[in-house]
């Protein structure tokens, strides 16, 4: 396999907060990465370099060719967590917007959207207005806009969270479909069930760190354990640590203006429980 | 990928718009509101104070007259002003204007008012109880007194003439020859320029500002609150593509709503001129052009910091909360520049921000085109619009505006 994409030590911090830590990985060209870890483990954020949305705070993130990763976005197909649909445009425009801001014809954009829209079963959704969408409906309407364009890379953030069994089952045939035609999947995910269904490499990610790398078979080579579900937990034993944003409130105020904005809840405060315990 | 590419600011811009416009509050707020604006304030609110006016002067009102000698010529001006009377006799009273026991009849509404008249040698005193929250009361206090002034005139000019004096040489010592009007010799677009300048400035300025709020925000903050910004960036434009394509966008909106204002303006105008209420500005090509170009210069600037303080925040509430007040920072000065006396100003006015803009647009629209005015807010407001611009780039590179709060 061709190496695609390289992170060497790259490190991220957000003020004090250390969202990773030195990582070293390589992403090689039609793999299927699954990036398995808790909430707030450093996952976003490591899609988010790989995407050039995050510059590295320290160590680099570059392509093979020695191109900063920005130059990747043309090839790029990404699904954020958050699928970021516009809710006043139909399913069809979200797709077509983003197409043409990689310079895809409508007519091409159009072809690849109805060749994978059948398999989502999303055909007759495809004019309709994105507001009244389930989640569902939202994940695979943000898939359709990822692959309208042929990526080479597709950066997935948690893509089948809040689907229902089928349409879960659906996106990983489709994640299959495109290794078999030689992309390269990255994908983000807390299930370990579903990245040993989907992925050929597990990646761990913990609090910052990259705790193993490599297939299903060789993590519980290296765990000594007979499941992944074992495996995780020897490898994070330490607690995780709160989310970035759980942080950024209590962060700004302290002494009598931080107990006005961030009270403690009676029972602590009756108890004499100190600020920062 | 290439560095900069008007196709893509192109599609940024169409899809803001036209996933704006979908909305029908949008659509009420920059096309109907705008175009009807000024012709309801110019045109319907006068009809509708006529209509009022014409209810009122429909009234009958009846007047309690408490006198023990009151003249006939005074009973009949009262009468000749539509009031029904109703006499009776005045009772001691230290002052006429003490209700007294009457308070409680004006005040229930019984009787809509009382003149209490009482003639003091040669002299008259009189007051006239009514309720000041009433509307039918005011009526006949307005009619009353001017019933009164048209009696005390014509027994001011009685009285001159009976102790044998010419009444127009004693009223009238000093008197205009001819009309007014006439005499001035500024033109009738020139007078309406000066009006005009007044409050047009004024108007465009907190325009542009608030019709660019709501856009700038949905587009920035607005995104970022969906969630919608990350995927967005991920995509293969530069961060100056995307200032660059909402900027399009919000300017088209506000250019669109400012439009329509001054064209429901022009048609307000043009009604009352058409009435000889107010003349039509004489402005020369040069003027309009110059004029145009002020508003384009403010709209960069306002529209870059808007978007700037906007993608600063994260959420819409908070941009809200930011941009709003902000307000002031244009009706202040704009509140201030209206006092300004333009004759002999000093060029350094044209140089401050916001009041220079300002002060051009009431210059231009007074047709004064005074070349170091000019060179002094273009060069200023290029150089603000400039600075607005680099600091609104500066924000969208900031890289926390992937975080949302969805």
């Amino acid at each position: 396999m061709q190496p695609l994409l390289t992170l060497n030590r790259v490190s991220k911090s957000f003020g004090d907060l250390h969202a990773l830590t030195e990582i070293d990985l390589q992403i090689n060209s039609g793999e299927i990465i699954g990036l398995v870890g808790s909430n707030g483990a450093g996952k976003t954020t490591l899609l988010r370099l790989m995407a050039g949305v995050y510059t590295p705070t320290s160590g680099k993130v570059l392509l093979a060719d020695g191109k900063p990763v920005s130059d990747m976005r043309q090839v790029l197909g990404v699904v954020p967590e958050s699928t970021g649909l516009y809710s006043r445009l139909t399913a069809w425009e979200n797709i077509r917007y983003h197409s043409r801001m990689h310079g895809v014809s409508d007519e091409d954009a159009w072809a690849r959207t109805a060749k994978f829209a059948h398999h989502l079963d999303m055909m007759d959704s495809l004019g309709r207005h994105t507001k009244g969408f389930s989640r569902g409906m939202r994940q695979k309407t943000a898939l359709l806009r990822a692959l309208a364009h042929g990526p080479s890379i597709l950066l997935l953030d948690e893509p089948t969270a809040g689907l229902d069994i089928t349409s879960a089952r659906t996106v990983r045939r489709l994640v299959n479909q495109l290794k078999r035609e030689g992309g390269t999947v990255i994908y983000s995910t807390h299930q370990l069930s579903e990245a040993q269904q989907v992925c050929d490499r597990i990646v761990i990610v913990h609090n910052g760190d990259i705790r193993a790398d490599g297939s299903p078979d060789l993590l519980l080579e290296q765990t000594q354990t007979t499941s992944l579900e074992e495996a995780y937990v020897a490898l994070t034993k330490d607690a995780a640590r709160p989310r970035q944003e759980d942080d950024e409130g209590e962060g700004r105020f302290t002494g009598w203006w931080r107990r006005f904005f961030t009270p403690k809840p009676p029972m602590l405060a009756s108890r004499g429980v100190e600020e920062g315990e | 990928m290439s560095k900069f590419s008007t196709h893509r600011i192109r599609a940024i811009a169409k899809k803001e718009v036209v996933e704006f416009v979908r909305d029908w509050r949008t659509i009420m707020a920059i096309i109907v509101i705008p175009l009807l604006m000024f012709p309801l304030l110019f045109i319907l609110f006068p009809i509708l104070l006529e209509s009022e006016a014409a209810e009122l002067d429909a009234l009958e009102l009846t007047v309690i007259v408490q006198s023990n000698s009151l003249e006939e010529s005074m009973e009949q001006a009262i009468v000749g002003a539509g009031i029904d009377i109703v006499m009776e006799p005045l009772d001691n009273q230290s002052q006429l204007s003490e209700p007294g026991e009457d308070l409680e009849r004006v005040r229930n509404g019984s009787v809509d008012a009382i003149l209490r008249v009482e003639k003091v040698n040669s002299t008259w005193d009189y007051a006239i109880l009514r309720l000041s929250t009433s509307e039918r009361s005011n009526e006949a206090w307005n009619r009353l007194l001017d019933a009164l002034n048209t009696w005390e005139s014509e027994e001011v000019e009685r009285r001159i003439s009976d102790s044998g004096m010419d009444v127009n040489s004693t009223l009238n010592p000093l008197r205009w020859d001819g009309d007014v009007a006439q005499s001035d010799v500024a033109t009738s677009g020139e007078q309406a320029g000066m009006v005009l300048s007044l409050f047009i400035p004024l108007v465009l300025a907190i325009w542009t500002y608030s019709s660019a709020l709501q856009p700038s925000i949905d587009m920035t903050a607005g995104e970022r609150e969906r969630g919608t910004l990350e995927a967005l960036l991920c995509l293969p434009c530069t961060r100056l593509e995307l200032l660059l394509g909402k900027w399009v966008a919000v300017a088209t909106i506000t250019g669109v709503g400012v439009i329509l204002q001054i064209f429901g303006l022009l048609f307000a105008i043009g009604y009352l001129a058409s009435s000889s209420v107010i003349g039509l500005p004489e402005l020369s090509i040069t003027t309009v052009a110059l004029i145009v170009g002020a508003i384009l210069l403010f709209a960069i600037m306002v529209v870059a910091i808007e978007l700037a303080l906007a993608m600063r925040s994260h959420s819409v509430k908070e941009a809200g909360s930011i941009l709003a007040p902000m307000l002031l920072l244009i009706v202040f000065p704009a509140l201030f520049t209206q006092v300004i006396n333009l004759d002999g100003i000093e060029s350094f006015w044209f140089a401050v921000p916001v009041v220079n803009i300002l002060l051009a647009l009431r210059e231009l629209l007074m047709n004064r085109v005074i070349p170091e005015h000019i060179f002094v807010w273009a060069f200023s407001s290029i150089v603000y619009a400039g600075l607005a611009a680099y600091y609104a780039s500066r924000q969208f590179s900031r890289e926390d505006i992937v975080t949302s709060l969805s």
